[in-house]
């Protein structure tokens, strides 16, 4: 039909959708700012990005990158807790800051605001991230709420499964292996939260990207002003490469009104500078990144064991796993976790044809468009991640260059290299006494932990 | 409103009643297609409750031309996903793709709506499946489990008082000639809004729909939902006992219809109460006094008279009667003086800000298009929803909060974790 074919040419002849350009500075006291007006929705979005993330937590104190970007709005020398929150939602902006992802190497602060109300905005945005008050008040409100949502999170099998898995996967020695628990935010104090603000979210510390509808020329001016006012500091260095806990071993966390078994199951994957990345996000796209993966085709269209299976790659800075994620009646955990294991088998003994690959490629590239490019906010998380981890804008624009350059020999190397079948580590959270016998199968050394005890870790 | 994306909007209705709304942008080059049919629970009865929402399922489970798993694979190999939802008064197929692919799902779409297999081997495992999907957001989610008993008691007669998953009983029960019936009452083009948004143009939309869509025949859409919920009478309590290390509460008042004008004035209301942490709920009972851990309200845009519904997650050792009663207090204060001016205009410019972010994706638009078309019978609503709620006065929302928040028209759930 003539109109299809046309657009069809169309599309070839354009070719991969790009990340339109942005500028770069840097203020006098290091902070690098980058700018991506576009005009259309009048709205403009900020995000700030401050070095360090999971990786700035102290050890015993977990969390406290996180509970210092929330108090950041609750108080600042200009204006009390009250006034900011109301400027704010008087304006119809939004505010969040905090954690991006399980493990993030940035604490990031985003801000959006109707396009004519910059000025205020940016204001806000500036005096929150930059003269926090931290009141004692305020410290100790957020830190009891803190324990309570620990608490309130062991309600919940699928969020907490992933606080289990952590604190399983990588171990108390590992910057991702230690989620905040109850005990964590009770050991924090008002003066932690100021020295850690004091000492990171200082120019050579900060990036700041806006996006959306807005006038460079004076945005630029407006923001050098603004961000210039912090201290240069000094930039976050780097914790130096961990390795995960032991592998092989299994978790059981006995919740025992469970009436469905969670269940996780990783090996070692990879950080976000390997030359192995773009191929192995094509290959567990056929495994588990997509509703005709061999996983959610085993696990729920074939056996009807499950809502949904999965497999994600970490794309970290530090290497992370490849986990295998799902659920199931607590009946049929066995079944389930066997037919997982035997799906990444013949995942393993197999690979993928001509035709699975060529199915990823366009999936891949058909969805990228949609879930990087299109908002104000995913570009400037795009930008924020290129510059935080040194990518270059290839990264972007180069994407679908690389994806056609995986063979399918690389494809099926990169599966016998990532996707092994021995020294798995299995987090299953269910109610014990109906599977603990069972799942003994898997490793008869099996320590178990009860969702009544604080904290994630066992004991 | 100025703004050069909301302009542009095409329509046209199919020979067979099928109505076609279609917004051209080329941002990037990708396409939402939405489909919205007007079915939902309230078009179920005791026995097949669920159905609407099983029959989203075994959409995806093969038609006459395009097999089991054809749609998903043949989809994702041309770079496109999907999902679908069903609600209680619409079950809406949602597919996003680049724009080579718009001739595949036409062809996809038009097969499954015409010609669905209902394959017996198939039903028997997607029962399964929602049954999964059942134990996730219901039996394992304390949330899930406490607002399905609240709606199960708020309404007594009309369609909400089912949950749209449905009861288990019926997910185990319901047979062959069930599903082949609901077929047949539901998925007729003439119940039907297709939404396209995108990089497209409007006539190759047109032109795909008239030669994959149009030639499928109309036929008698759902009967209308006859039973009306009678005014409650009195305060309903009732307690969830679970395990849990928290408690929560619901609280919940009859509202009506989304139609309704006072419908928006409740949007206002709910913003007013939690929407940002000025809000008047935040502030009370999760800042100032240690209450709390979450409070949020408010009610969907609804085909018929619905439930507002009010979450608070009491803080650890907190009793939910002392909650309770300060949540009374807000609502009172609601009623006892107009709200004053700068706090009702923080309360609209929040609810324009959320406006606008939905507007930006070709997804959000789609969404938006099609569910003012289906709910209010107009997507125009789209690009002047914002005068509505720009109209309400602090005198409205005295007088709605006098008329809907009283005891004898509320509703409490509370989910005590048991053994504590």
């Amino acid at each position: 039909m003539r109109a299809a074919l046309l657009m069809f040419s169309m599309a070839l002849a354009f070719g991969q959708a790009k990340l339109p350009p942005y500028s770069k500075d840097v203020l006098p006291n290091g902070a690098q700012l980058f700018l991506l007006p576009r005009a259309g929705v009048p709205l403009v979005h900020f995000e700030v990005l401050i070095r360090g993330g999971v990786e700035s937590d102290p050890a015993d104190k977990a969390g406290l990158a996180s509970i210092t970007a929330a108090l950041l709005r609750r108080g600042t020398a200009k204006r009390s807790a009250e006034q900011f929150v109301e400027e704010l939602d008087y304006l119809g902006g939004s505010f969040n800051a905090g954690f991006f992802g399980a493990y993030p190497s940035a604490t990031t602060i985003t801000a959006q605001f109707l396009s004519k109300d910059f000025d205020a905005g940016l204001d806000l945005l500036a005096d929150a991230t930059l003269h926090p008050s931290f009141t004692e008040t305020e410290a100790r409100k957020i830190l009891a709420r803190s324990v309570d949502q620990m608490k309130a999170a062991k309600d919940n099998p699928q969020a907490s499964i992933g606080n289990y898995f952590r604190a399983e996967y990588f171990g108390k020695t590992h910057p991702y292996g230690v989620p905040p628990d109850e005990a964590s935010y009770q050991r924090m104090s008002r003066e932690d939260i100021a020295a850690y603000h004091a000492k990171y979210y200082c120019g050579r510390n900060m990036l700041i990207v806006v996006t959306g509808d807005f006038d460079a020329a004076q945005a630029k001016a407006k923001l050098a002003k603004a961000f210039g006012a912090a201290p240069a500091g000094e930039a976050f260095s780097w914790v130096k490469t961990s390795a995960p806990a032991r592998a092989g071993r299994v978790l059981l966390i006995d919740k025992p009104d469970a009436t469905q078994t969670y269940f996780q199951i990783a090996q070692p994957g990879i950080n976000i500078k390997s030359p192995d990345r773009t191929a192995l996000e094509l290959v567990n796209t056929l495994f588990g990144g997509r509703f005709t993966s061999m996983l959610n085709d085993e696990l729920r269209v074939n056996s009807g064991l499950t809502y949904g299976a999965g497999s994600r790659v970490d794309q970290d800075r530090l290497p992370g796993a490849i986990v295998i994620s799902t659920y199931t009646k607590t009946d049929t955990t066995i079944k389930a976790i066997d037919l997982a294991l035997d799906v990444l088998k013949r995942f393993h003994d197999n690979g993928i044809t001509a035709a699975q690959l060529a199915s990823a490629k366009a999936y891949v590239k058909g969805l990228y468009p949609t879930q990087s490019l299109e908002t104000m906010s995913q570009q400037a998380r795009l930008v924020g991640q290129i510059e935080l981890n040194g990518l270059g804008r290839d990264e972007a624009d180069g994407l679908f260059a690389r994806i056609d350059g995986v063979t399918l020999e690389k494809a099926n190397e990169t599966i016998r290299n990532y996707y092994q079948t021995g020294d798995l580590t299995m987090v299953i959270l269910g109610a014990g006494d109906k599977i603990r016998d069972q799942v003994k199968k898997y490793d008869p050394h099996l320590r178990e932990v009860s969702v009544k005890t604080p904290g994630w870790a066992v004991r | 409103m100025s703004c050069a994306w909301a302009q542009d909007v095409q329509t046209a209705t199919l020979a067979n009643g099928m109505k076609v709304i279609i917004q051209e942008d080329h941002n990037i080059p990708n396409v939402a297609m939405y489909f919205f049919y007007r079915i939902g629970s309230r078009n179920e009865r005791p026995g097949i409750t669920g159905i609407s929402h099983f029959f989203e399922h075994m959409m995806f489970n093969g038609a006459k031309k395009y097999g089991p798993k054809q749609f998903d694979n043949e989809m994702e190999k041309a770079g496109g996903n999907n999902n679908a939802n069903t609600g209680q008064d619409l079950t809406t197929y949602t597919d996003w793709f680049p724009s080579t692919a718009l001739e595949l799902m036409f062809d996809m779409e038009a097969d499954r709506i015409r010609d669905l297999a209902i394959d017996p081997k198939m039903v028997q495992s997607e029962r399964e499946v929602v049954y999964s999907e059942r134990r996730s957001s219901v039996d394992n989610n304390n949330f899930g489990i406490l607002r399905e008993q609240l709606e199960a008691a708020a309404f007594t007669a009309h369609p909400y008082h089912w949950p749209v998953l449905g009861w288990p009983s019926d997910i185990e029960a319901w047979t062959q000639q069930d599903l082949k019936d609901y077929f047949a009452i539901g998925y007729a083009p003439n119940n039907c809004t297709m939404v396209v948004v995108g990089d497209v143009t409007a006539a190759g939309v047109m032109e795909l729909a008239k030669k994959y869509i149009e030639p499928i025949p109309a036929h008698e859409p759902p009967p209308p939902v006859r039973t009306k919920e009678p005014e409650q009478l009195g305060e309903r309590r009732l307690v969830v006992k679970k395990a849990a290390q928290l408690p929560i509460q619901m609280i919940a008042y009859h509202v009506p219809e989304a139609k309704n004008p006072d419908a928006t004035v409740l949007d206002v209301i709910s913003t007013l109460l939690s929407s940002g942490q000025s809000s008047r709920l935040y502030k009370r009972m999760i800042d100032e006094e240690p209450l709390a851990l979450s409070v949020n309200g408010g009610q969907g845009d609804s085909l018929d008279p619905t439930i507002m519904i009010f979450t608070i997650q009491p803080r650890n050792g907190v009793d939910p009667a002392r909650t309770e009663k300060v949540f009374y207090e807000e609502l009172d204060r609601l009623k006892s003086a107009p709200v004053p001016e700068r706090e009702l205009q923080k309360a609209k410019n929040q609810m324009l800000s959320l406006h606008y972010a939905r507007l930006e994706t070709i997804a959000g638009r789609a969404s938006l298009l099609g569910h003012f078309d289906a709910i209010f019978g107009d997507y125009r609503k789209t690009f002047t929803h914002d005068k509505d709620f720009q109209a309400v006065t602090a005198a409205d929302i005295q007088r709605v909060a006098k008329r809907y928040f009283t005891e004898k028209n509320r509703t409490v759930a509370t989910l005590i974790p048991e053994g504590k």
